[in-house]
């Protein structure tokens, strides 16, 4: 490998937020520029979020010590900062290791709340910025989308992202157990508490029709109904509307209770015992815990709430260790492809492939004449292997060419490694939004070579 | 071995394994597992039809005999079930119906059900209103019985904060469940009416038929009792969840030991 991937960073573990602050990077566009223009590096990309920031970047035929040191340099300069205390809190690695961390961070195992699904987001717009601004070049595109590729997998394969590991995610996961699809359902905030306000944010994407918004200060109940688009009404009024909804999501800063079990048992007389979810995430709790104890009434208060995602947490660590496994795995492959991207290898992959596809031909060929001579065989054979190894003359010598230009070899081997598929990657028809869905079957190909020839005549 | 005996054993052996891979695929939480259970019973369904349609074909007298109401049931029970399925995507139910399926037909070719002796004139009305609505409601029944237990469970689990991984990602949510009882309830209900009631017709217009209360007939009439019951406390009080869950598991159970009785009864004196 004659290009090294260098991966610089800090994150929640190893920086506090009065460091991760002083370090986010505000124009991440400017500083990749800055960075190619003030670094030895072929090819870089940044990442910054609330909770890390990174930057990868391939590095020129330099020593390593020296484009790492140039990078701390521009990024402490960048944010106005001392290199000394950035170096304190970042983390360094090079090469597989700095692949390993990459596919670690879009698989979410290096979240703070593992599994969670923003950082993947996160890491596609920084990706999409960089190519955008031509700073993500050959390896960079194929370790991101090969990233992509490999938090899909995971995602798949484990269960790392299917539990709730929010307290709105949960009262989510838990009303869709009850009443299935929440489409249609209607439900209720008792009091216009942040928490209450991001529970119905969810409850609302997840399907509920419209939500209610009980408050004791109505210009409040207002400017949430506003942007929530539900409905104000004084608290006063909750009991004689508390038949009409589904879900009640309880958040006031009342000593007492303001839901009563009597209450909501006349409640459900009127919805003909329809189910009912309650949620209290008040403390002191708003809702009497008896209601619990009716049919069809659920009631989950805040420290439900809190060991459904403790323990949905917990299962998610036990799956950290196979997506982990899968990491290693997609790792390695990284690893092997890196290593082709030298001229020699793909020499001999290119070889190997064509001799392949001759040998083939020339079996199916002896199988159509029938019974040959030794001598006619071993004449055939050395006739397709020539045609097969001549046809390779030029883009060999092409290859060659071009790698002795510097920052194109990576470029152009990949992009032959691509077009005669030494790598056999499976392709799959709708890989590519943006193109038509035309299949590249072998009887494809040989049409597609006739009708080329024929107009060409 | 003949046709018949080779097509009853492929029948056995698709219900036995999609009953046990379907039991593993819940146990195991695997998907790939339970679809495969659900496609053998699609395939062990359609086996059962072809068997019921060649048994037909062959002797049409032998719906007089009634000789395989039970191997009915069986197909009755998966007919319902994939009506389930395709309506409320309740791939769950197969955790009852299968195994339900499979004891039917394995009892109904060690008993050969049951022998009834009707006078010509009257068989299909006969047949198709008593036993024809008896073998659906007992099917919808099945299903309820099925939802009613799940039901109860993961209505204990929620309320109990059990944990939503306890319950599992991919059990259907506790409004299905109930639909499946309320479908039960509404559609079961008058078919067994229905059922029971043209039977008691039938004693009056059976030329030497004499009505009389018998400990059978009693039997019967309380199960009724006990459904329209269920029926009106859901259709009309509007009853929902756990009460009518417990009530058609034990209109489920009477159903079923009216039906050995019945068994019994007749095989005795038919």
């Amino acid at each position: 490998m004659n290009k090294k991937i260098i991966l610089i960073g800090l994150n929640h573990r190893t920086a506090g937020v009065d460091v991760r602050e002083k370090f986010a990077l505000t124009d991440v566009e400017a500083f990749e520029k800055g960075l190619m223009a003030h670094c030895s590096v072929h090819e870089c990309m940044a990442l910054s979020t609330c909770n890390r920031v990174e930057i990868i970047a391939i590095a020129k035929n330099v020593p390593e010590r020296e484009v790492l040191d140039s990078l701390i340099q521009y990024w402490a300069n960048a944010c106005n900062k001392s290199p000394e205390l950035l170096v304190d809190n970042i983390y360094q690695y090079t090469d597989l290791e700095a692949v390993n961390h990459v596919f670690t961070v879009a698989c979410s195992l290096d979240s703070m709340v593992m599994g969670e699904p923003q950082i993947l987001g996160q890491l596609k717009d920084a990706y999409r910025a960089a190519v955008a601004k031509g700073t993500a070049k050959t390896i960079v595109n194929r370790l991101l989308h090969k990233s992509f590729s490999v938090a899909k997998r995971v995602r798949t394969e484990t269960a790392i992202a299917s539990s709730a590991v929010s307290i709105s995610y949960a009262a989510v996961e838990l009303a869709k157990k009850i009443f299935g699809d929440l489409e249609g359902t209607r439900a209720m905030l008792v009091g216009a508490g942040e928490m209450a306000e991001l529970a119905a944010t969810h409850l609302l994407r997840n399907g509920v029709q419209d939500v209610i918004i009980a408050n004791r200060t109505f210009s409040r109940a207002k400017e949430l109904a506003e942007s929530l688009g539900g409905e104000p009404i004084q608290i006063e009024n909750m009991s004689d509307r508390l038949h009409e909804v589904d879900i009640v999501i309880s958040s006031t800063g009342s000593p007492v209770a303001v839901i009563k079990a009597k209450d909501v048992k006349n409640v459900l007389k009127k919805r003909k015992n329809k189910p009912m979810f309650f949620i209290d995430i008040a403390v002191p709790r708003d809702i009497d815990p008896d209601v619990n104890s009716l049919d069809n009434v659920y009631l989950y208060d805040i420290d439900d709430l809190t060991e459904v995602v403790e323990e949905n947490m917990a299962q998610r660590h036990e799956e950290a260790s196979k997506a982990r496994a899968v990491v290693e795995l997609e790792t390695e492959i990284f690893g092997h492809w890196l290593n082709s991207l030298e001229l020699q290898p793909t020499i001999v992959d290119l070889v190997d492939k064509i001799e392949d596809i001759a040998q083939r031909e020339l079996n199916k060929t002896l199988r159509k004449i029938g019974p040959v001579d030794e001598k006619t065989r071993n004449a055939l054979k050395t006739l397709v292997l020539s045609v097969a190894h001549k046809s390779l003359h030029e883009p060999i010598c092409f290859l060659k060419r071009r790698t002795q230009e510097e920052g194109s070899a990576e470029r152009f081997i990949d992009m032959a490694r691509r077009m005669f598929n030494l790598d056999e990657e499976n392709i799959p028809p709708d890989a590519h939004l943006d193109r038509k869905l035309d299949t590249c079957s072998s009887e494809d190909i040989e049409n597609l070579i006739d009708v080329s020839k024929n107009k060409e005549q | 071995m003949g046709l018949f005996e080779s097509l009853h054993i492929c029948i056995i052996a698709l219900y036995a394994l999609g009953t046990i891979l379907f039991l593993i695929g819940v146990t195991t939480n695997n998907e790939k597992l339970k679809r495969i259970a659900v496609w053998l019973a699609v395939a062990g369904f359609t086996l059962n039809t072809a068997d019921l349609a060649l048994v037909l074909g062959r002797d049409s007298t032998a719906l007089n005999a009634g000789k395989f109401y039970f191997n009915i049931l069986a197909w009755c029970v998966l007919a319902l079930y994939f009506f389930f399925w395709w309506r409320l995507r309740l791939e769950f139910l197969a955790i009852t119906a299968l195994p339900l399926a499979l004891l039917l037909f394995v009892t109904s070719m060690a008993l050969g059900g049951v022998r009834v002796i009707m006078p010509p004139e009257l068989t299909a009305l006969f047949f198709g209103l008593h036993i024809g609505s008896l073998v659906l409601t007992l099917g919808v029944l099945m299903m309820a019985f099925g939802s009613g237990i799940a039901f109860i469970y993961y209505n204990r689990k929620i309320k109990t904060k059990a944990g939503l991984s306890s319950i599992g990602k991919d059990v259907p949510s506790l409004d299905k469940f109930d639909t499946v009882n309320k479908w039960a309830v509404t559609l079961g209900f008058p078919l067994f009416t229905l059922g029971l009631f043209s039977t008691f017709f039938w004693y009056l217009i059976a030329p030497g038929k004499q009505f009389s209360w018998d400990i059978m007939k009693i039997g019967s009439l309380v199960v009724w009792f006990l459904y329209a019951f269920l029926f009106h406390q859901r259709v009309v009080l509007g009853w929902r969840g756990r009460k009518p869950a417990i009530l058609a598991i034990w209109v489920f159970a009477g159903m079923c030991i009216s039906l050995v009785h019945h068994t019994i009864t007749f095989r005795a004196m038919p």
